[in-house]
Formats: C-alpha cells, sequence, structure tokens
C-alpha cells in the first residue's frame, strides 16, 4: 500500500484544563473522503485544525504530505498543500470574489495575475458563481459565500481539502449547493477530510466515517455499516438521535 | 447619510407603479444623482464651516488691514512651520505606530514587552516636559556621551531645534499611535489571519494583504482624531525655540502689543487648519466606506 497522505499517531492536544484530544491516531490515504462526526467538544474540529496546523499538537506523530508537523521548518509549505473551508467562511470582505481568488495565488505561489485571473474563472464555473466575480462577500448569500471559499482554496491546488463543518452556518436551502459542490470534489478523487453531521452527505460520498466523542475516536468504518450497524453503545446512541431528526 | 440626504424621497405620493416589462421612469433624485455620489463625492454640508471661517478671516485683512494684515504677513512663515512639522511628524508617527502596535500584539515576549514598555513610559509623561527634555535635555546627554567615547561629531553636537521638535512629537504620538493600530488589527476576526494562513501566506503577508487593510478601515476615525490634535499640539513646541504659528504671534505681540487682534487670528487660523483636516478625513472616510459594513 502506498504512503498515507495524512499520518497521525497518538496524538495529545489541550486547552489549558480541557483535553481537546486524547491520543488519536488516523491515517488518511490519496484519494479517500473521511467524514468525522460526533457530539459538540468532541474534539473533531481541533483534530481538522492540527492537520492544517492552526493548532499545534502537544505530543504524537503528525505527517502530511511526507512533512512532520512537530518543528517543520516551513509551515507554509505543509499549508500550501492542505486547503481549509471554514464553517464562517471567512472570506476577506475588503476583496471582491476574484480577489479573494486570485490574492494567494499570486502572493504565495508567484502566479502571473492573468492565469491567477484564469485559473479563478475557471473555478468561479465549477462552483457555479461565475457572475458574482466582481461582488464583495457582502453582496452574497451564505451559500455562495461559501462556495467562493471553496474555490478560494482550490485555487491554491491542494492535495488535500479540510472542511470544518462547511455547511453549519448555512440557512437549510443552501446546504445543498454546497454539499453538491462537495460531492463533485468527491467523485473527481479530491482527497478529503470532513467534519460535517450531514449524514446523506456522508453516505454519498464518503469512503469513511468516523465518529469521534470525548477527544478519542470511538468507532469507524464505512458508512454503510456504521450507520446501519454501530458496535459501540456511544455511537448508537449519537446516530439514534442525529439520524431522528 | 449626509443630513442633506434626510430629506430626499424616491418616487412621491403620486409617482406612478412601473408596468411590468416597462423600464422604470427615473425620478428626480434619480436623474439628478452624480455617478460615485454614494461613495461619498456629494459636497459634506460641513464645508459651509470651513467657508465661513475663512471668509471672516479674509475679511477682517482686507477690511482691517490695520493690524490684521500686518499681523498676517508676520506669521506666515509660522504657518508654514506649523503645517510642515505636523505633516513630517504624522508620517513617521503613522510607522512608529504601526511598529508598536504589532509589537504589542507580538508573541515574541521580548518584542511585547519593548513595546509595551515604551507605550507605558511614554503615556505617562506630559507632551510639554518631553519636548522640553529633547531640547535641553538630550543635547547634553549626546555631548556628554561623545566626549566619553572621543566621537567629536557628537561631542560637539548643536540642537537643531526643529529635528528635535519632531523627534519629541513622534515618539509621544506614537504611543498613543501604538495603541489605536493595536484596537483596530485586534478588531479584525481572527478567521481572517486563519483563512489568509491556511492558504499558505506567510504571518507578514496576512498582514499586509489581509490584516492590515481591513484594520485601516476601523482605525481611519480615531488616526483623524490624533492628526487634529497633533495640529494643534504643535503649538507645544513654541517653547523650546521653533518658530511655529504660536511663536510668531507672540514676537508680533511682544512688539505691538495687541493681544486681542493677535490671538484671535491665530486662534482663527488653526481653526482653519483644523476644520480643513477634519474635512478632509471625513472625505476620506466615506471613501473607504467607514461606517457601512
Amino acid at each position: 500500500m502506498a504512503e498515507p497522505i495524512i499520518h497521525i499517531e497518538n496524538i495529545h492536544k489541550s486547552f489549558g484544563h480541557i483535553h481537546a484530544l486524547r491520543g488519536v491516531s488516523l491515517d488518511v490515504e490519496v484519494g479517500e473522503v473521511v467524514v468525522i462526526f460526533g457530539p459538540s467538544g468532541s474534539g473533531k474540529s481541533t483534530l481538522l485544525r492540527c492537520i492544517n496546523h492552526l493548532e499545534v499538537h502537544e505530543s504524537g506523530l503528525l505527517v502530511v504530505h511526507g512533512i512532520h508537523l512537530k518543528g517543520a521548518r516551513d509551515i507554509n509549505a505543509v499549508r500550501r498543500e492542505v486547503g481549509m473551508v471554514f464553517q464562517s467562511f471567512n472570506l476577506f470582505g475588503h476583496l471582491t470574489v476574484m480577489d479573494n481568488l486570485t490574492l494567494a495565488q499570486w502572493v504565495v505561489r508567484k502566479r502571473p495575475k492573468a492565469e491567477a485571473r484564469e485559473t479563478a474563472l475557471a473555478l468561479l464555473a465549477k462552483v457555479g458563481i461565475s457572475e458574482k466575480a466582481d461582488c464583495y462577500p457582502s453582496e452574497l448569500s451564505g451559500g455562495q459565500q461559501q462556495r467562493v471559499a471553496i474555490a478560494r482554496a482550490l485555487a491554491m491546488n491542494p492535495s488535500i481539502m479540510l472542511f470544518d463543518e462547511p455547511t453549519s452556518a448555512l440557512d437549510p436551502e443552501m446546504i445543498k449547493e454546497v454539499l453538491d459542490v462537495m460531492q463533485t470534489l468527491a467523485r473527481e478523487g479530491k482527497t478529503m477530510v470532513v467534519v460535517s453531521h450531514e449524514m446523506g452527505f456522508a453516505r454519498a460520498a464518503a469512503s469513511r466515517c468516523i465518529f469521534m466523542d470525548e477527544g478519542q475516536i470511538v468507532e469507524e468504518g464505512p458508512p454503510d455499516r456504521l450507520f446501519s450497524a454501530p458496535e459501540k453503545e456511544r455511537t448508537r446512541t449519537f446516530l439514534s438521535k442525529v439520524l431522528q431528526l | 447619510m449626509s443630513p442633506l440626504g434626510l430629506f430626499k424621497k424616491t418616487g412621491g405620493p403620486g409617482a406612478r407603479r412601473p408596468a411590468p416589462g416597462e423600464d422604470p421612469v427615473p425620478t428626480r433624485e434619480e436623474l439628478g444623482r452624480v455617478p460615485g455620489a454614494d461613495l461619498g463625492y456629494r459636497l459634506d454640508p460641513w464645508w459651509w464651516l470651513v467657508v465661513a471661517i475663512t471668509g471672516l478671516v479674509i475679511a477682517l485683512i482686507v477690511w482691517r488691514a490695520d493690524p490684521f494684515l500686518d499681523i498676517f504677513l508676520f506669521v506666515r512663515d509660522g504657518v508654514v512651520v506649523t503645517i510642515v512639522l505636523t505633516l513630517s511628524s504624522f508620517g513617521l508617527i503613522l510607522i512608529v505606530g504601526l511598529l508598536g502596535g504589532l509589537g504589542r500584539i507580538a508573541r515574541n515576549p521580548v518584542v511585547h514587552f519593548v513595546a509595551s514598555l515604551y507605550v507605558e513610559i511614554v503615556r505617562g509623561i506630559p507632551l510639554l516636559v518631553q519636548l522640553i527634555w529633547w531640547y535641553f535635555a538630550a543635547p547634553v546627554v549626546i555631548q556628554a556621551v561623545g566626549t566619553a567615547l572621543h566621537i567629536s561629531a557628537l561631542a560637539e553636537y548643536r540642537a537643531n531645534a526643529i529635528l528635535l521638535a519632531i523627534i519629541g512629537l513622534v515618539v509621544c504620538y506614537g504611543a498613543y499611535m501604538s495603541e489605536i493600530f493595536r484596537a483596530g488589527i485586534l478588531s479584525i476576526h481572527r478567521g481572517q489571519m486563519e483563512a489568509a494562513r491556511s492558504l499558505g501566506m506567510n504571518y507578514f503577508q496576512a498582514m499586509r494583504y489581509v490584516i492590515l487593510p481591513q484594520a485601516m478601515r476601523v482605525v481611519l476615525p480615531p488616526v483623524g482624531n490624533e492628526f487634529i490634535m497633533l495640529m494643534k499640539d504643535t503649538s507645544l513646541v513654541s517653547v523650546v525655540a521653533v518658530a511655529d504659528l504660536t511663536r510668531r504671534g507672540r514676537e508680533f505681540m511682544a512688539v505691538h502689543f495687541n493681544p486681542i487682534e493677535v490671538w484671535t487670528l491665530v486662534a482663527l487660523l488653526y481653526l482653519i487648519m483644523t476644520l480643513f483636516s477634519a474635512r478632509f478625513i471625513a472625505w476620506l472616510e466615506k471613501r473607504r466606506g467607514v461606517g457601512s459594513s
């Protein structure tokens, strides 16, 4: 088997008294779509943020794209390979949609502006909002903003995409347009790690689902198996609450 | 919205609704609207005050040439000194304030400590005392150091009043400006920094392209306030041998002894400069969209 693109071994992370991650281990292969779910405070977002080094783990091993994150000399080399989509979009409010997509391309990737623009236009077409290129983020709906955020991350050609509850801040009728874009990416074989409670998306797109609780991975498996026949009691209790909705 | 905007109404009670498919008939307001008016190019109504005070000063000089024309001709080089002093100090204050503000939020404990120490010490000493220290005490210190180290350029240092006044103003106002920039940077949601970093930008690129442009919009009103305060506080340099507007006024009065006319004109000249600055700042704020989301 090929080297996993993300290798996590027994990592720990605390915020003051709160022990957010208690020995998490996880390998993600190229092309996998991993969906992480669990109650709030279970450490799933923290795990995702550690992969991008937005949080620094205290102990354990975290290797992304062959680079050990602990003490990495150039953390930006890792971040360039990892795209991140946030719950609250975090688009740059002072820039147009087009500039949101091109800024990092020429600042970080040093692409000529014309080439950056071309990449941006292609990606905007892909997420279905070409006509909004010259709008400011405040002029867009939540669903449109999140699609721009996905396009912005993709513009850097990352080999891994991380999604941190990408639909939690959206009105119900906008969730589908974002999930559709994510599903397209999954079909194209992009490596994705998604923190989400969208079970429909997990069923349709995930190659593996992970249930986390109290800073640990409780159970993992293919979505069909995990949702219909969970082995652990905690997983069953949580799923019965979520799937009832 | 400008106070004038309150009286503008769209359509009016008799306006006919356009039928579907028909181009709406432009209202009088729409026809009169200049492109870009919403961005603040409409004349700010407070300009009338600038015009009124300027008119008053011109009237005094023309119709009461004795003594107002004489006073004006005598103090006008002081006006130039005040403006040059204000503009040159302010440019440096912005740089010091930016560095100080970044230092105050730095994770590096040494940088944070140095920046905090600077702010705490400087803002605890009156500006007048600081200016006097720079003019009377600093040259002596420089000469003593030069003598001790046998550096003749320093040992023979002669105080340059304007330069030391600028240093005094920059050191003092830089501390206040640091706090303004710190607050402005902290007001930007940390998700912006995280988004920039997760795209692979380093700290300085994220600051330069993402955080600071948004923080500038937030700090523009207090920074404008500092500019006007600085313009008035430059009058303190008149005690350290800088021939600014205030000092020139005092020199004229010492000869002719007409305090009412001299100090009224000096006050009005300061007022014109500060009112004009206030209008300029208001224009900048509108152009940068301060106050809109």
